[in-house]
């Protein structure tokens, strides 16, 4: 029991990451249809972006904001000259799958030869603590998460409130019918490479802050996490995703302080595993129908 | 140079056979296996197991299940035991998912098996792996080093055309064409009656064995085993000698094996360390995301094409049609 208030304020922390994370990844699925593996390679690419501009004197928080630019942009490159190119060509899922993985590899190998093998970490200190009952949070953990907060209320307000955020919904549901409705798709997949890739800075500035040091697999390795609360809440599902990463982060951080430290993704696997026995569609299940996930 | 000369054939022979078994599942029928070097990681690991002897107290390396099985059981057991892993990871992933998801699913697969192997210590050593594997009919032999060399190469040679012809074979019987049919339109191989869940099965398991077997040849010959040697991207080695040799080809299979494994990757391993150590590794992955990328571009179906058949088929990465869809193609909305 000593343990396991603490592991729950852990996984708080890890599940607000892992949400900024998971939503910027099914946001980005339900638009395009596309599932990108290379998702937790740019991740690290925004974090030395960050890196860089904390080299150069910058504070951190506002290295995390050129983070979530870069990755914005990043994406949005990426998508529009590699990915768009082989969809236009009709690639098939399993095709796509393969380009984002050899994406991957690019982004992965790249960083590793640019920046060496070697850790880094980030000119910042974790501020004081602050005690909430058993559970211990450092100021920039406290931050990280009211970033998550913030963030998902965005995409709320973004999703259900804009009418851009409908033109979205509207693309992910149908986007042969959106476009006859007279919504520029190609414009609506723009914004969410764009809006995913931002995410997408921010969890990986969010993840060196929490684990102090990075290398380049550091977002390879959230990868699995990321997809395991992306797929229990239904893929494409933002709001399913945020309960998946909860339900991820809480679950790991308790089987860490329980079993075994590195079992932690072990437990994103059972879940993933359990989840696609049982119900492929997840949590939420409206557009994973809808994109016929099941077969 | 003939010791230089003589393991990169013995890495030829061995990546060939790998390579043949991810063809007749990816190639040949569709299955998407990012998980396959794990496969060739058990088949590696239990020829280990199964030819080093019992572990004792006091041993610098623990495993389980010891034994010291003469010549050439072990390999037989790592063919039967990648194939019985096949078989249950087949049952799991091989259900009725997108292919995209199922890819994924392999893919975390491979991940973690490379964490488990890490972290569980007791099972295979953990993260320094295992070490000192005997060399099959060492002793008995009484070679010196190099001709011993040679022999394990003739020896290899030897497996690889009894994969080679093994595969062929099913690929081009009616069982393989079958297989096509599946790979190329699925519903409409179910439509006629063909049991695509258990043709898959049993695709799977057999690629599996073939991979089991890859991995032991290759452990007993270098005799070492650890998880670094088996990480995710391996997979994407050999997925790429297919993609640029041919996919569904077994000739082109080999010839991409010729190129990228081994001419591309084992000849350049020795070029001077430029910049820093490690430099060379790094740009190599970085050139064989490339490849795949390119060859997706330019040459979908690979140096060697499948043979077509009486029909004209549709490229097996992109759909035929050159005609721009304006939107991502999405799957036809089910029918209630």
């Amino acid at each position: 029991m000593q343990q396991l208030i603490p592991a729950v304020g852990f996984g708080l922390i890890t599940a607000s990451i892992l949400a900024i994370a998971a939503v910027g990844f099914t946001l980005q699925f339900s638009v395009t249809n596309i599932l990108n593996l290379a998702y937790g390679d740019i991740m690290t690419a925004c974090a030395f972006a960050a890196y860089i501009a904390n080299q150069a004197g910058v504070n951190i928080w506002i290295s995390l904001v050129v983070a979530a630019l870069f990755g914005a942009v990043f994406s949005m490159l990426i998508n529009r000259f590699v990915y768009f190119g082989f969809v236009r060509r009709g690639t098939k899922l399993f095709g796509m799958i393969i380009v984002t993985i050899a994406v991957s590899l690019i982004i992965q190998n790249l960083l590793l030869a640019i920046f060496r093998p070697t850790f880094f970490s980030y000119h910042a200190s974790a501020g004081a603590s602050y005690h909430l009952g058993s559970m211990v949070f450092t100021a920039s953990q406290l931050a990280i998460m009211a970033i998550a907060v913030v963030a998902m209320l965005l995409i709320h307000v973004l999703l259900t409130q804009t009418k851009l955020g409908k033109a979205m919904r509207a693309t992910a549901t149908n986007p042969g019918l959106a476009r006859s409705c007279g919504i520029a798709t190609d414009q609506v997949i723009d914004v969410a490479w764009l809006i995913s890739g931002a995410l997408c800075g921010v969890a990986g500035v969010a993840v060196v802050l929490n684990t102090a040091t990075f290398s380049e697999t550091t977002g390879a390795g959230f990868l699995v996490p990321i997809i395991a609360a992306a797929v229990l809440g239904g893929i494409g599902q933002p709001y399913g995703a945020m309960l998946g990463a909860l339900t991820i982060g809480i679950a790991g951080e308790v089987a860490a302080a329980l079993i075994n430290p590195s079992y932690k993704d072990v437990i994103a696997f059972l879940i993933l595993i359990v989840v696609l026995l049982v119900r492929p569609q997840g949590i939420l299940s409206e557009i994973a129908a809808a994109k016929e996930v099941t077969a | 140079m003939q010791f230089y000369i003589s393991t990169l054939l013995i890495y030829l022979f061995i990546d060939i056979m790998g390579v043949l078994g991810l063809n007749l599942q990816f190639g040949v029928a569709g299955i998407i296996n990012f998980a396959y070097i794990v496969f060739i990681a058990v088949g590696a690991y239990t020829a280990a197991v199964v030819s080093l002897g019992p572990d004792y107290p006091g041993n610098f390396q623990h495993y389980v299940f010891g034994a010291s099985w003469p010549f050439p059981l072990p390999i037989l057991a790592g063919g039967a035991a990648a194939a019985v892993l096949s078989l249950v990871v087949g049952v799991i992933s091989l259900r009725r998912l997108r292919s995209d998801y199922q890819a994924m699913v392999m893919l975390v697969l491979s991940l973690i098996a490379t964490l488990v192997a890490s972290n569980a210590t007791g099972l295979v050593n953990g993260p320094a792996g295992l070490a000192t594997i005997p060399q099959p009919l060492y002793d008995q032999l009484g070679l010196s080093p190099l001709d011993y060399q040679w022999a394990y190469a003739g020896w290899a040679a030897f497996l690889t055309v009894v994969v080679f012809l093994f595969v062929q074979g099913i690929t081009r019987s009616p069982l393989g064409r079958t297989l096509r049919a599946m790979r190329d339109n699925e519903r409409a191989a179910s439509a006629l009656g063909k049991g695509v869940t258990a043709l898959r099965l049993m695709v799977f398991v057999v690629g599996g064995f073939i991979a089991g077997v890859s991995g032991a040849v290759f452990v007993e010959f270098i005799q070492a085993w650890s998880p670094g040697s088996w990480l995710y991207p391996e997979t994407f080695v050999f997925l790429a000698a297919i993609l640029v040799g041919g996919a569904g080809n077994n000739w082109g299979a080999m010839v991409g094996t010729l190129l990228v494994p081994v001419g591309f990757l084992e000849a350049t391993r020795y070029l001077p360390a430029i910049f820093y150590q490690g430099f060379i590794e790094a740009m190599q992955w970085v050139c064989v995301g490339l490849l795949i990328l390119l060859f997706l571009w330019f040459r979908p179906n690979g140096l060697f094409p499948e043979q077509p058949g009486r029909f004209r088929r549709r490229p097996l990465i992109t759909g035929g049609s050159t005609r721009v869809p304006a939107v991502p193609v999405a799957p036809p909305a089910p029918v209630d």
